[in-house]
C-alpha cells in the first residue's frame, strides 16, 4: 500500500514538468549561482566570536588583548580573554565553529624585524572571510591604540637599511616613542603601518577546493529539500478537498498509509535532490563526495526526512492549498535565512546565530561541513544527527496523529 | 435467493449522535439487503452526512449500533473493506489514467498486489470503462468521470456501495448511464445506499427511500408505497396565472383546495381527489387568466414538500 502511494507521487511528479524542473534542475543551478557569488565574498563590519590566547602575559600584551576584546562587534570566546590555555585549544575552538577566529599573542611586539609576527590570527579555511575580517580589525586596533609599535618597527627598518642610530638618536627615539600620542599622530595623518606584526593562519587547508563549496552545497541542498517537500506535501490538501481522503478512510487501509507513503516518497526525492547538488560539487569543484559517502548519505536521509515530515505536518495543519503555499514559502524562507542557507551564520549577529540552532538548516549544514571540511566521523556527527532524527520523528508522529484524527473523528 | 443473500449487509439499530450537545441523529433504524438500492433523502442538515460517516466507521455513534457485513465498521477492517464510498466530488487522481486510478484505489482498499490486475479488469468490464481505460482521468467528460468515480469504489469488490449525489452536475444522457450502471450493480447483488436531490430519478431507480428530518427517519418505504400512503388516490394539481387573481378568483381557488405561497399569488397548488382534480379547469371561471393547468400523480417531490414544508432543492 505504501509503495502504491509512493508510485502515485512518482507518476504525479513525472507528468508535471514544472515540478520536475523545480525538483531536479533548479537546485544544482541555484547551487552554482550561490557558490560563484559567495565563495569570493569580501570583508564587512560584522560581529565575530573570537578566542584569544595571551601566551606572553606582559602588561603590553594584556592591553592588546583587552583592546581587541573591547572592540565593538568582537565577542570573546570563552568569556575570559585568557580562556584558552594553549594554541591547540584555540584551534579546536575554531575547528568546532565555536569561534569564528582566534587571536594568538605569542610574543611581545617589538621592533625586531627578523622575529616571526607576534600576533597570529587563526581561522578556518572554510570561513576564511571571518579570519580576514578579524585580521583587519586586529591590525586596525594596533594601529590606532598602539601606534608606537609601528613607529618602532619603522625605526628598526631605517636602522637596518641606513645603519645604526647614534646613542643620542636612539635616546631621542625612545623618548619620542614613549610619549607618542595616538590621537596626535592620527591628526597629523601619520602612517603607522603594522606590517609584520600580524600574521594569519588558516586551518583545514590542503584541500584543493574552493573554501565555500562544502558550505554552499549543504546550504542550497537543505533549502531545496524543504521547498520541494513542502510542495509535494501540499497534495495532502488536494486529496482532502477532492474527496479522495473520504474515499480512503472508508476503506481498511485508512489515511495513515497515505501520509506515511507520501513521507517515504518525499524522503527518497530529497536524497536524490541532495545527491545531484553534491555530484555537481564533486564534478566541478572537486569535493570529495564519494570519499565520505556513508556519512553524507546518513545526513542526506536525515535532512530529507526532516524536510518531508515538516512539509507534511504543515500541510496537515493547513486547510487550503493557498494557505499551505503561503505558509510553506514563509517557513522555508525563514528557516533558510536564519539557519544559514542564504548566508553563512558567522556573518550574523550573535542572537540570530543562536536562533539558527532551532532550524534544521543549521544542523544539516554543520553536519555536511563537518564531514567534508573537518573530516568528522559518526562520533562527532552524532549530536547533529540526533537533533535531525528527533525533529523528523516528532513531525512524523504529529502528522500521523493528525491523519488518524481526521479519519476517525470521534 | 439464499438466506445469506437476503440478510441485510447494512444494519443500523437505534443510533444517536450529537455534535457538541446538539443532536444530529436520533433513534435511526435502517436495513439494507444485497441487491437493493436505498435512497437517503433530506434537506441540508438533516443528518445524511453524519449517518454516512457512521456507516463508514468515521464516527462512533453515541448509542445504538451500526453493522456492515455483521461487524462494526469503526473497529473492524473487514467491515470497512466491504464498503465502497463514492464521494460527491470527483475523488480521482487526475494525472493518472483510469486503470491506474482503479489499481491505486484497489491497492489502498486492501486488494493483494497479485490480484490487482484482475480486479481492475473486472471493474472496467462491470462499469463499462473500456473506452476510456487508458486516458488520464482529468481529461474525461463529467459523465465519464462520474462513472470512473464509481468504478474506483468498486475496484475492491465491496458488498455495500455508498454514493453521495452520484449524478450531480452531469447532463441527462450521462445521468441515464449512471442509473443503468447502478441498476446493473444492484442486479449483481450489490447493496446500494445513495443520497440524491434528483427525486424524479429516484422514483424509478430506488427500491426504497428514507426521508431524514432533524436526525430522525420521518418516512421510509418504497417510493410508490410512500406516495400511496401519504397521498392515496389524490392528484397533485397546479395552476399558473398570468396576472394576480381577483378577490373572487382567489376565493374560488381556495375553495377548491388550492393554496398559493408566492407574493403575487400566481402559483396555486394542492392535492385534490381524482375527480375534482380532473374537473378543475371547468370549475374555474372562463375568463380566469390561467396560463397552465397541471394535474399529475404525486411524486417524491410532493412528499418532500409535505414533509419539509418547502419545495425540494433543484438538481444542478
Amino acid at each position: 500500500m505504501i509503495a502504491t502511494v509512493a508510485r502515485v507521487m512518482w507518476l504525479g511528479l513525472l507528468r508535471d514538468r514544472g515540478a520536475l524542473m523545480l525538483a531536479f534542475v533548479l537546485p544544482p543551478l541555484m547551487f552554482l549561482v550561490f557558490a560563484e557569488v559567495f565563495s569570493g565574498a569580501g570583508e564587512s563590519d560584522l560581529e565575530m566570536r573570537v578566542a584569544i590566547l595571551d601566551q606572553v602575559g606582559t602588561p603590553l600584551t594584556g592591553r592588546i588583548a583587552g583592546a581587541i576584546t573591547g572592540l565593538d562587534g568582537i565577542v570573546a570566546v570563552p568569556d575570559r580573554p585568557d580562556g584558552a590555555s594553549s594554541v591547540a585549544d584555540l584551534e579546536a575552538l575554531v575547528r568546532r565553529g565555536q569561534a569564528d577566529a582566534a587571536v594568538w599573542l605569542r610574543a611581545e611586539p617589538d621592533g625586531n624585524l627578523d622575529a616571526d609576527p607576534p600576533v597570529v590570527v587563526i581561522g578556518d579555511a572554510s570561513r576564511a572571510l571571518a579570519a580576514a575580517v578579524v585580521t583587519g580589525r586586529v591590525q586596525r586596533v594596533l594601529q590606532s591604540e598602539f601606534p608606537s609599535l609601528g613607529v618602532a618597527r619603522a625605526a628598526s627598518l631605517i636602522d637596518a637599511l641606513a645603519g645604526p642610530y647614534t646613542e643620542d638618536q636612539q635616546e631621542a627615539l625612545d623618548l619620542a616613542l614613549s610619549e607618542l600620542d595616538p590621537a596626535a599622530l592620527e591628526e597629523q595623518g601619520g602612517d603607522t603601518s603594522q606590517d609584520g606584526l600580524v600574521a594569519q593562519r588558516l586551518l583545514g587547508g590542503g584541500r584543493e577546493i574552493d573554501d565555500g563549496v562544502s558550505y554552499y552545497a549543504g546550504a542550497v541542498a537543505i533549502l531545496f529539500l524543504l521547498f520541494a517537500a513542502m510542495q509535494g506535501a501540499i497534495s495532502l490538501i488536494d486529496e482532502r478537498n477532492s474527496g479522495i481522503v473520504d474515499r480512503l478512510v472508508a476503506g481498511p487501509g485508512g489515511y495513515t498509509v497515505v501520509v506515511v507513503g507520501k513521507g517515504l516518497f518525499l524522503i527518497l526525492q530529497g536524497v536524490v535532490q541532495a545527491a545531484l547538488i553534491f555530484v555537481v560539487a564533486w564534478w566541478l569543484y572537486g569535493l570529495d563526495w564519494l570519499g565520505h559517502f556513508g556519512t553524507w548519505l546518513i545526513t542526506a536521509v536525515l535532512a530529507a526526512a526532516v524536510s518531508a515530515w515538516l512539509g507534511l505536518l504543515l500541510a496537515s495543519l493547513c486547510s487550503s492549498r493557498q494557505q499551505a503555499q503561503t505558509a510553506s514559502a514563509f517557513v522555508v524562507l525563514i528557516l533558510s535565512a536564519v539557519g544559514g542557507s542564504m548566508m553563512p551564520r558567522f556573518l550574523m549577529p550573535g542572537w540570530l546565530r543562536e536562533l539558527g540552532w532551532f532550524t534544521p538548516n543549521a544542523w544539516v549544514i554543520e553536519s555536511w561541513q563537518g564531514i567534508f571540511w573537518r573530516g568528522d566521523g559518526p562520533a562527532e556527527l552524532a549530536a547533529g544527527w540526533g537533533v535531525l532524527a528527533a525533529t523528523a520523528l516528532g513531525a512524523m508522529l504529529i502528522s500521523v496523529w493528525l491523519a488518524h484524527r481526521l479519519a476517525r473523528e470521534k | 435467493m439464499s438466506q445469506a443473500a437476503t440478510e441485510p449487509i447494512l444494519e443500523i439499530e437505534s443510533i444517536a449522535f450529537a455534535y457538541r450537545d446538539k443532536p444530529v441523529l436520533r433513534e435511526v433504524n435502517l436495513d439494507l439487503a444485497p441487491g437493493r438500492i436505498l435512497a437517503l433523502l433530506g434537506p441540508n442538515g438533516a443528518g445524511k452526512s453524519t449517518l454516512i460517516r457512521c456507516i463508514c466507521g468515521r464516527l462512533q455513534p453515541d448509542s445504538g449500533q451500526v453493522r456492515v457485513a455483521g461487524a462494526n465498521p469503526l473497529e473492524n477492517a473487514a467491515a470497512r473493506a466491504a464498503t465502497g464510498l463514492v464521494p460527491q466530488q470527483i475523488a480521482l487522481y487526475s494525472h493518472l489514467t483510469v486503470t491506474e486510478n482503479l489499481a491505486t484505489f484497489a491497492r489502498l482498499a486492501g486488494v493483494a498486489r497479485n490480484a490487482v490486475d484482475s480486479a481492475v479488469a473486472e471493474t472496467v468490464d462491470v462499469c463499462d470503462l473500456g473506452a476510456v481505460a487508458t486516458r488520464p482521468a482529468g481529461r474525461l467528460s463529467g459523465g465519464w468521470q462520474r462513472r470512473v468515480n464509481i468504478g474506483c469504489a468498486m475496484s475492491h469488490s465491496p458488498r455495500l456501495l455508498i454514493l453521495d449525489e452520484p449524478t450531480v452536475g452531469i447532463d441527462p444522457p450521462a445521468r441515464e448511464e449512471i442509473e443503468k450502471l447502478l441498476t446493473r450493480l444492484a442486479g449483481n447483488g450489490l447493496a446500494v445506499l445513495m443520497t440524491s436531490h434528483d427525486l424524479a430519478q429516484l422514483e424509478t431507480l430506488a427500491d426504497g427511500v428514507a426521508f431524514l428530518s432533524e436526525g430522525r427517519i420521518a418516512a421510509t418505504g418504497t417510493p410508490s408505497g410512500l406516495i400511496r400512503e401519504f397521498f392515496g388516490a389524490r392528484r397533485d394539481c397546479r395552476v399558473l396565472l398570468a396576472d394576480p387573481p381577483t378577490r373572487e378568483l382567489a376565493q374560488r381557488l381556495g375553495a377548491l383546495g388550492l393554496a398559493s405561497g408566492d407574493r403575487d399569488a400566481l402559483h396555486w397548488s394542492g392535492l385534490l381527489d381524482e375527480q375534482p382534480a380532473w374537473n378543475l379547469k371547468s370549475a374555474l371561471p372562463a375568463d380566469a387568466p390561467v396560463t397552465e393547468f397541471r394535474v399529475r400523480r404525486p411524486g417524491l417531490d410532493s412528499l418532500w414538500t409535505r414533509l419539509y414544508g418547502r419545495q425540494p432543492e433543484r438538481v444542478s
